[in-house]
């Protein structure tokens, strides 16, 4: 509905309140509140196959970050100008939803999602056989309904259920984990407040955030993008808690995949 | 990407050369090309720089305009980054067609370059909350032979460190409004300091080995390829793994260890490269693009 300006005198320039906020500390070593240790990641919810359009599709949600995602194909390549036609093509659209954070967002899809989208495909790519698929692509959609943090990673899991449940030929799942590095603490999985939290005047030593993505059964890494600045063994230390973290999410996605599989073809009755 | 055709038997030849220290131009496996940078080279800018590394050519120029703070930071100023990937580079980047890695790539530098630990953006604020600085850095394209990435990073150092920003003063009148003078001097001028500004290396995983400085047909040989981003202390600032394949855990920590190696030794000749083109003056003679 169109906003009649005149009526409302408003100022002419106004800023959200949420700046005026206090910024949330970042909680320092082992106070997360004794919900949860810094090495823990939050408990996830994941299930397969709730849209029944797609070929594939997977929930998935880790403490107040929830997403869902969706693979259609494979099906006729839309770029026929591709020269490389012996392998099929992957593309990924990642969305944030436009109340997903704590400031309204556009439909239109932004710089940042077009790089997590571009992330995305590179951490699902090297766990696809896509020489399956010549001259067709997959899509998979993804669009994070609410923002508490470590969405990439979780994206990618969830991402990555849903290729398996559409009965895309995989190498493995593909399992994500982030990390803030704060200083000497490492708060695994973290929340939006602790992702953000002193960021901005984070002017301290070691300071940044790490995202993982992991092929468990092959232990192999298919994505790694870290920010912020540390030192070396730093970042080593934070890729190895983060490869801990993915391997602790297996049982949970192996457990909804093999529901997804028992309820689309049920053992036969004795 | 620039494309170039390499058969089944060449990447086979370059493999086993790889695997045994050996690459076909001669170099060592983290080796760079032969490289050459010329700062101060287009006349309208505040700073620019351009860089030839192997073939691949780089031109960056900085523009400093005032602009408004950020509303979350109001007393720091910021960059702007734009990547234009010229035709002339290759015929695919043609109208929109370099359009996707243009934004890539600026996507890049934005979390490499816009952040407090590279650049003091301090000391771009003019008058916290209503003015400052806002650095735009403008990137072309004007040949490509692989590793892109480090050409740039290497560029814009130079560039930032040939960025010379007006001094302004800010004088307030009775009833309050605030109004800024522009020195008469054109030679008042604010330097930035470039010290902790990172590089990019990127090192591409050809067979068990990896190599620093990939030419493109190196690069049609590597299926995974390690982005890092180091400063002269030797911090991290950036890692990103690029390209279709996936690495092992153990030649990740290698990677970013000889990334660290490299970025660090890349600093220390840049610097004094600069500050000894800068002491010439008015002396220097210029290379230009023909060069």
């Amino acid at each position: 509905m169109p906003v009649d300006t005149r009526r409302i005198r408003g100022p002419e320039e106004s800023q959200s309140p949420l700046l005026f906020l206090a910024p949330d500390k970042v909680p320092e070593a082992s106070s997360r509140q004794g919900v949860r240790a810094n090495g823990d990641v939050r408990p996830v919810f994941a299930r397969c196959g709730l849209i029944s359009q797609a070929k594939g599709s997977a929930y998935l949600e880790a403490g107040n970050t929830k997403i869902i995602c969706s693979v259609y194909g494979p099906k006729e390549t839309e770029r026929k100008d591709e020269t490389d036609m012996k392998t099929g093509r992957l593309v990924c659209d990642f969305r944030l939803a436009p109340f997903s954070c704590m400031k309204r967002g556009a439909w239109i899809q932004g710089s940042e999602e077009r790089d997590l989208s571009a992330t995305l495909l590179e951490s699902l790519q090297p766990g696809v056989c896509l020489h399956r698929y010549p001259r067709s692509q997959i899509e998979v959609n993804v669009i994070v309904l609410e923002n508490d943090g470590s969405i990439l990673a979780h994206a990618v899991t969830c991402a990555s259920m849903a290729l398996a449940d559409g009965g895309i030929e995989m190498y493995d799942v593909v399992l994500g984990c982030a990390l803030r590095q704060n200083g000497n603490t490492c708060l695994v999985d973290p929340s939006y407040s602790e992702e953000c939290g002193t960021w901005q005047e984070g002017y301290g030593e070691n300071q940044g955030c790490v995202t993982v993505a992991l092929l468990p059964n092959l232990n192999q890494v298919s994505g790694l993008n870290a920010d912020g600045e540390m030192r070396e063994d730093t970042l080593a230390d934070a890729v190895r808690t983060c490869m801990d973290g993915c391997h602790k999410l297996y049982p949970v996605v192996h457990q909804a995949l093999t529901r997804a599989v028992k309820r689309k073809a049920p053992p036969p009755e004795k | 990407m620039a494309a170039v055709q390499v058969s089944e038997a060449e990447k086979v030849y370059l493999m086993h050369g790889v695997r045994d220290g050996l690459r076909l131009d001669g170099r060592r496996c983290e080796d760079y090309r032969h490289m050459e940078i010329e700062t101060d080279v287009v006349s309208n800018t505040d700073g620019s720089a351009k860089i030839s590394l192997g073939h691949t050519d780089v031109l960056v120029g900085v523009k400093a305009e005032i602009g408004k703070p950020k509303p979350t930071v109001p007393d720091e100023g910021y960059l702007e980054f734009f990547v234009d990937c010229s035709a002339n580079a290759t015929p695919e980047f043609e109208g929109r067609g370099g359009e996707e890695l243009g934004v890539e790539l600026s996507n890049i530098l934005y979390k490499v370059f816009n952040n407090r630990h590279s650049v003091d953006l301090r000391s771009l604020c003019i008058c916290p909350g209503e003015n400052c600085w806002v650095l735009y850095v403008d990137v072309l394209l004007l040949q490509c032979d692989g590793n892109l990435f480090d050409a740039i990073s290497i560029a814009i150092k130079a560039a930032l460190f040939n960025t010379r920003i007006p001094k302004v003063h800010i004088s307030e009148d009775e009833e309050g409004g605030k109004e800024i003078e522009l020195s008469d001097d054109p030679y008042d001028c604010m330097r930035l300091n470039v010290e902790n500004v990172p590089c990019i290396v990127t090192l591409c995983k050809i067979g068990h080995r990896h190599v620093v400085d990939a030419t493109l047909q190196e690069k049609a040989c590597s299926v995974a390829s390690l982005l890092i981003s180091v400063t002269h202390k030797g911090m991290v600032t950036c890692v990103r793994k690029m390209g279709r394949g996936s690495l092992d855990p153990e030649s990740i920590f290698e990677m970013t260890e000889a990334g660290k190696r490299v970025g660090k030794t890349l600093h220390a000749p840049l610097m004094e490269l600069l500050q000894k083109e800068e002491s010439l003056g008015k002396k220097r003679q210029k290379v230009g693009f023909l060069g």
